[in-house]
């Protein structure tokens, strides 16, 4: 580690660069707090619906209930506790921007081949499992 | 003007000579390896629904499955995983509050906010092994007859209860226990992992090691990790149990 810094030593050395003092870290420990209210919140929210009120939402109205709470409470991991929106815009777009776009074809794929398989899973369900 | 001042700023950052991504090495490649570990958790959470929704009619319903909790004898749908994932939140929050610590170089109260985070981690790792144990026994559960294959003898009408990768009472798609297994024990593992982890950096962080090195980022790059299974267990709670 020495040896880089020696060899390159306009090289900024970015472990050392991220401090910061008492009155700025009590700012950060307020926003982390509250962070971690709308998280307890939202899980909350969502264990209600799922324990009481999963019978009166139809299907696919659960599923986008529980997918929207869910990107919610990543947003909020992702951009606050791993800091990522504090990072540079080059390393916001290299992280989020793959790992969107394959998983956007993913589950694209997933419900695209999963329409004809329901036909086959449900011709499975009736001659296999209730004989 | 101020296009101009944008591509100077532009030609600074990619000319070589400074990360372009205003992070250290180290850093940037636990955000590249998070990538790829998530990418493993969607394709396992992709296949999981793809069957599921293969299988609408007779897929277990979780809120009649997960209704145990220690000690109470009752149906509380939900209420352990509940608050197992109320302790993934708070373990989340001590080891952000270890990482802002370590950026006032404080190392006090680094060593606090890790051992905290630690003990969460261990209620996690033993509540998932007392969900197994009460999945694969099923206790409390009614017997039904099941017909599978095991050990290359083709067992029917066999009085069953829990589960196992062949069968399971809850339905009659084995299919359900098996990704029960495969994902939550993918994601224990990584939360196993990183206990490990987190014992080590606080080991290193109280023998002043990080002190020496004149910077706390090993806690931030930990801090990243335990934060990932924070973000694929809010996922496994979402489809796996209130789906």
């Amino acid at each position: 580690m020495s040896s880089f810094f020696e060899e390159y030593p306009d090289f900024p050395n970015y472990e050392e660069m991220a401090v910061h003092d008492e009155t700025h870290g009590k700012q950060i420990r307020k926003k982390l707090w509250m962070v971690f209210w709308i998280m307890l919140i939202v899980t909350l929210i969502e264990l209600v619906i799922g324990a009481f009120f999963s019978e009166q939402l139809s299907e696919i109205n659960k599923e986008y209930t529980f997918i929207f709470f869910t990107v919610v409470k990543a947003f909020f991991i992702v951009w606050v506790f791993m800091h990522l929106g504090d990072e540079k815009k080059a390393l916001k777009y290299v992280i989020i921007a793959p790992y969107t776009l394959f998983i956007f074809y993913l589950a694209f794929m997933a419900i695209t081949e999963g329409a004809y398989s329901k036909v086959i899973g449900d011709a499975i369900e009736s001659v296999v499992l209730h004989h | 003007m101020s296009n101009q001042t944008a591509s100077l700023a532009l030609r600074k950052d990619w000319d070589g000579g400074v990360s372009p991504f205003g992070v250290s090495y180290g850093k940037l490649f636990m955000w590249f390896f998070l990538v790829s570990d998530a990418l493993t958790f969607s394709s396992l959470l992709c296949a999981y629904g793809f069957i599921r929704h293969k299988f609408t009619g007779s897929w277990a319903e979780p809120n009649k499955v997960f209704t145990h909790f220690p000690f109470i004898h009752k149906d509380l749908p939900l209420a352990y995983v509940g608050f197992m994932t109320f302790d993934l939140i708070m373990s989340s929050v001590t080891m952000v509050l270890a990482v802002e610590a370590g950026h006032r170089k404080s190392r006090k109260e680094v060593v606090m906010w890790l051992f905290f985070t630690i003990i969460g981690g261990f209620i996690f790792v033993g509540s998932q092994c007392w969900e197994w144990y009460h999945f694969i026994t099923g206790e409390e559960t009614q017997q039904v007859a099941r017909d599978y294959w095991m050990n290359g003898k083709h067992i029917i009408d066999a009085h069953f209860q829990g589960a196992n990768l062949v069968a399971n009472a809850y339905t009659m798609l084995p299919t359900f226990g098996d990704f029960f297994f495969c994902i939550t024990g993918f994601h224990g593992f990584h939360v196993f992992s990183g206990v490990i982890i987190n014992i080590v950096i606080l080991i290193m962080v109280a023998k002043g090691v990080m002190d020496k090195r004149g910077h706390y980022e090993m806690v931030e790059k930990a801090g990243l990790y335990w934060h990932f299974v924070d973000l694929v267990w809010v996922f496994v709670f979402t489809f796996f149990y209130l789906l």
